[in-house]
């Protein structure tokens, strides 16, 4: 079955259960306040585990072997894969990838792929696969005499997809117990938090000075109507009504 | 190559959209400063007329100030963080 199939069946689900549980807990009912606790977790959650799976990562290890192999990608693991045009890739199911085995101080192992990121998603513009291959094959070691090396990388290890994290940059260090300040992902979540303000005040200003006054104006219209003044104030009540209240501005007016 | 059109292609068209949020944003803000500064002390004498052409008058000198040039950062921090990353990342 094609990945987009799949993925746009999941999104269509996901879709009508949404409908669903809209019209099952109605507003105001313990249920939909139940339900807004959990979408919020929901939301928290996914934002977590994208800048867990994006944000670089460092990790030291002693290198062991790299190597490459052929390797199929299919719909349920090619989003944490390269996209086919950006480099190794030759087909859209099997390609050819590169590779670097590694263990941990305490013999625990972990596999990174190599992979270029190209110009598109996640943004680390990486293009030198082969260099890195050459560093880490030049800092390979064995047990008697090991060259401990920080590897940059992002991504998971999940065996069950068969996913491997892909290592961005190699550094060699003089002992397994080196730490680095995570000062790039100190910079980027600063940043995304400053922006999420920036978008909120500048959501808040439109509101007031060009939603608000809007339905201020419709109220004072519909004064006069009385049945249907009520209904009108009820849904001018959230930001979904007071938006459509300044798009009915757009109507033309009747005449009074 | 493709691929780093598409990149400045699409990269072009989002922060063109943040461009203009943001500038509409900060015309707001400079907009409600002017009203706010006039209607805490109206001079004597003076009606709607006045207040307008202060607004006006004000807003002129914003669209020439420098906070409406620092607006073109908005296209240029992006690109040059592309280009560094890009350098740090593929280069010693």
């Amino acid at each position: 079955m094609s990945g987009y199939l799949v993925w746009g069946l999941i999104l269509l689900l996901l879709i009508g259960g949404t409908l669903f549980l809209r019209y099952r807990y109605p507003e105001g009912s313990s249920g939909r306040r139940r339900m807004k606790w959990g979408f919020w977790a929901l939301v928290i959650l996914i934002v977590g585990l994208f800048l867990n799976y994006t944000l670089p990562s460092h990790d030291v290890v002693r290198i062991t072997n790299t190597y490459n192999r052929l390797t199929t990608v299919s719909w349920e693991n090619a989003w944490a894969y390269a996209s086919p045009d950006t480099g190794t890739g030759e087909g859209t199911q099997t390609r050819d990838i590169r590779f670097i085995e590694a263990v941990h101080d305490d013999d625990s192992v972990v596999v990174f792929r190599n992979e270029d990121t190209g110009w598109v998603w996640p943004p680390y513009f990486k293009y030198d696969s082969s260099n890195l291959h050459a560093e880490a094959s030049n800092l390979r070691s064995d047990k008697a005499a090991p060259q401990w090396v920080m590897v940059t990388y992002y991504g998971w290890r999940l065996p069950i997809l068969s996913i491997y994290p892909n290592a961005v940059k190699v550094r060699a260090v003089d002992s397994a117990d080196a730490t680095v300040l995570p000062w790039v992902n100190i910079l980027i979540l600063t940043a995304l938090a400053l922006l999420i303000l920036m978008l909120r005040r500048m959501w808040l200003q439109f509101r007031e000075r060009t939603i608000d006054p809007v339905v201020e104006d419709a109220g004072d219209f519909l004064e006069g109507i009385d049945a249907q003044a009520d209904a009108a104030r009820a849904q001018a009540r959230g930001w979904w009504g007071r938006f459509i209240a300044w798009i009915n501005t757009w109507r033309q007016k009747p005449r009074p | 190559m493709i691929a780093i059109l598409r990149l400045l292609l699409f990269a072009f068209i989002g922060l063109s959209v943040f461009y203009l949020l943001l500038g509409a944003y900060w015309r707001s803000l400079r907009r409600e400063a002017l009203e706010k500064q006039w209607d805490a002390a109206p001079p004597d004498g003076q009606g709607a007329a006045e207040r307008n052409a202060f607004i006006a008058k004000g807003m002129e000198a914003y669209e020439r100030g420098l906070k409406k040039k620092l607006l073109w950062l908005v296209y240029v921090i992006p690109m040059g963080l592309i280009v560094i990353i890009a350098y740090v990342q593929n280069y010693q």
